[in-house]
């Protein structure tokens, strides 16, 4: 075909100005890949760190204030009700009735750290305008406390700082919205997850650290409070610096445990899991929450994205706003050289043009010919773009240190204990900020690359529109007689 | 064939006004081969450009057939260098990356004929300059003369009623020169082309039917040439 033989051999002639053009479109359409690849996978680090605290499917948490002062009652701690240590051990108090707990003893203390939203709260976020689904959760810690000898005496040390507590946390899922919660994120390294027919049943599913920790394992079983527990998976969850909750069970299982122990109303949950219709309602939906609830806190993603701090931050405002306008000005250079070196090119064989006028080739034939020659150097131009892109990512990913995250401390469970005129202990095990070092993976999607071909074609069009500009104003006489 | 009624062209340079062709008139019988003959810069160049609808003229009419090139659009004067007339040029004005055959292809692009059609004409033209076997060359492995017929079949291959040449053996060595006249005017003969020349070369212009020579614009027939 002509069209296609002049092209390539014209092509050919001026090839050290088609590598020029093609060279330079490459390093506009590559370092665009490289930072939307680079962006990404910033991007992705600082979500992957959200979605660990959170739960990928959520985009809100309702959470009251701490249980101290909450509406589970009158309580010094995240249980059952007062310890107060005295001269012999301790008076354990709980819905109005006491016993004494000697000096040596344990007592077991099973409770939320927050306060209680019932299950109409539940429905009422659910019904939001923006709101696609609400799910309640029960966060619990069970601790087992040993009253040290002199506990209540000067002198004499607080049950919370002895070296005997133990302690572990249970997360009460609602096994009918999987998708909303922690336990979303994290992965089944054994056995299974919850289902929705586990509402009612005594399993459980157990971290890896906890497991490990406490050498469970598929089929072993574990007591909350006093029922027993069949572990059926084992969960790894997302590192998030914090301690991830330890056991996870059917949320009406944990609502009967603490009905059991008389200190919530039943059906009660201590936060609240939300998912907005779209991205977009998620700052409505937040307004209408705190409306709806106006003592409890109210978190977004992008509420807790602002607290996330550290060098993941700085690399995503980098990469974001520094990369991109960087991108844009290399990619501007890059046309703006295309454009001039077509037009010269154009120039140069304007007695060409003007002898093919002569013989009869109207305009747009010949600023085909031209916009033809463009496109193959803009789509030159995308292969190579791209290849440079991934290679930029490639190197990123190779000589790019992890970047550090630091988040919020996670709310854990807050005991307080008090001894007349002595100290006060306090069993805090997760509140302080963590620092997470991410990796950045940074990676080059589909659409980044198709829009690198097409901002490299477009490059190249765009020079040869400048050239085919010329060509429309060129009289044949003018051009033929600047040969003469 | 070509009716010029009072035709001047003036070109602004800057401050100044150049008159190319002042008051021109001719006319020229189809078949005919006029030879044009003048000092340069005055305006032989002009009046070919003129007589092909490569200028418009500033005052009077240009008539082909009949038809006033003035009045003709863009496109339509391109239409018409597209099928009636051939140019040849001083330079040759071959394109460098195109073999000869290609070169000569390029007459034919905008006529939208066939592949097969535009390869039949194409070997003809070639065979009628004597260049069949140089068709696959590029005009940097030919010589002047082949430049210059390759450009002579570029012209003709597509039968055009006119033949319009600037100083066609401007650039060639007497000899090549000789053969390049001797092939004009043989396919003249053949064609019954109406040939309009331009040439320094006195010795040329005279194998012409009709002599020009431009002083000044201004265009003064000889009688036709005594060889005729």
């Amino acid at each position: 075909m002509f069209f296609l033989t002049y092209l390539r051999r014209e092509l050919r002639r001026r090839r050290r100005q088609t590598v020029v053009i093609a060279l330079g479109l490459a390093l506009g359409v590559g370092l665009v890949v490289t930072v939307a690849a680079a962006s990404a996978g910033v991007n992705k680090a600082e979500a992957g760190v959200l979605n660990a605290l959170y739960g990928v499917g959520t985009n809100a948490t309702v959470t009251g204030p701490p249980v101290m002062t909450g509406r589970f009652g009158q309580v010094k701690m995240g249980g059952t009700g007062d310890l107060m240590l005295n001269a012999h051990g301790a008076e354990s108090c709980q819905d109005g009735k006491c016993r004494e707990v000697l000096a040596g003893q344990s007592v077991q203390i099973l409770g939320p750290p927050f306060s209680a939203f019932t299950s109409a709260d539940v429905a009422a976020v659910a019904r939001l305008h923006g709101v696609s689904a609400a799910a309640g959760g029960l966060l619990l810690s069970d601790s087992a406390l040993t009253i040290p000898q002199k506990a209540g005496q000067a002198g004499g040390s607080s049950p919370l700082t002895a070296p005997s507590p133990s302690y572990f946390s249970v997360d009460g899922v609602d096994t009918g919205h999987l998708a909303l919660g922690p336990l979303s994120a994290g992965t089944i390294t054994s056995g299974r997850s919850l289902t929705a027919a586990d509402s009612g049943a005594d399993v459980a599913v157990v971290d890896s650290g906890y497991a490990t920790s406490n050498n469970l394992k598929v089929g072993s079983v574990i007591t909350i409070g006093t029922v027993k527990f069949t572990v059926i998976g084992i969960v790894r969850q997302p590192q998030t610096g914090g301690s991830p909750d330890d056991i996870y069970i059917p949320l009406a299982r944990a609502q009967a445990l603490i009905d059991a122990t008389g200190f919530a109303e039943t059906g009660e949950v201590d936060m609240i899991y939300v998912t907005a219709a779209s991205s977009a309602d998620i700052p409505a939906v937040q307004h209408e929450i705190a409306r709806l609830l106006p003592a409890d806190a109210v978190t977004t993603a992008a509420g807790l994205a602002s607290e996330v701090t550290g060098s993941v931050t700085s690399a995503a405002k980098l990469a974001n706003d520094l990369g991109k306008w960087l991108a844009i000005l290399v990619l501007i250079a890059a046309f703006a050289v295309a454009s001039l070196l077509t037009m010269a090119a154009v120039a140069r064989r304007a007695a060409e043009f003007g002898m093919l006028k002569a013989v009869g080739w109207r305009t747009w034939r010949i600023v085909t010919q031209v916009l033809g020659e463009s496109v193959i150097m803009g789509v030159a131009g995308a292969a190579a773009g791209v290849g440079l892109g991934v290679a930029g990512a490639a190197i990123i990913a190779a000589v790019t240190p992890k970047v550090s995250a630091t988040v919020p401390g996670s709310s854990g469970f807050a005991a307080q204990a008090t001894v007349p005129g002595g100290p006060t202990g306090e069993l805090d095990p997760a509140t302080a900020p963590h620092v997470l070092a991410v990796p950045v993976h940074p990676s080059v999607s589909a659409g980044v690359m198709v829009l690198a071909v097409i901002l490299a074609v477009v490059g190249g069009l765009l020079a040869g529109s400048f050239g085919s500009w010329r060509i429309a104003r060129l009289r044949p006489i003018d051009a033929l007689s600047q040969v003469a | 064939m070509y009716k010029l009624t009072g035709v001047t062209k003036v070109y602004q340079k800057g401050h100044r006004t150049v008159t190319a062709v002042a008051d021109l008139n001719l006319v020229i019988e189809g078949g005919e081969w006029l030879a044009v003959q003048g000092r340069t810069g005055h305006g032989k160049s002009t009046l070919l450009n003129l007589l092909g609808g490569l200028d418009r003229a500033t005052e009077g009419t240009v008539e082909l057939d009949g038809a006033g090139l003035g009045a003709l659009r863009e496109t339509q004067l391109t239409r018409l260098r597209a099928e009636k007339i051939g140019f040849i040029f001083q330079t040759f004005n071959l394109i460098p990356t195109l073999s000869a055959a290609e070169n000569v292809e390029t007459a034919l692009i905008p006529l939208g004929l066939s592949r097969a059609d535009r390869q039949h004409k194409i070997a003809a033209a070639l065979d009628a300059v004597g260049l069949t076997d140089r068709a696959a060359h590029l005009p940097t492995e030919l010589s002047g003369g082949q430049q210059q017929r390759t450009a002579i079949a570029r012209a003709l291959v597509k039968e055009p009623t006119v033949l319009l040449a600037d100083e066609p053996t401007g650039n060639l060595d007497e000899d090549t020169r000789e053969d390049i006249i001797a092939l004009l005017e043989h396919l003249w003969r053949e064609r019954g082309l109406t040939l309009v020349l331009v040439t320094h070369d006195t010795s040329l212009a005279r194998r012409a039917q009709r002599v020009g020579v431009m002083a000044s614009g201004r265009l003064t027939i000889r009688q036709d040439s005594p060889e005729r």
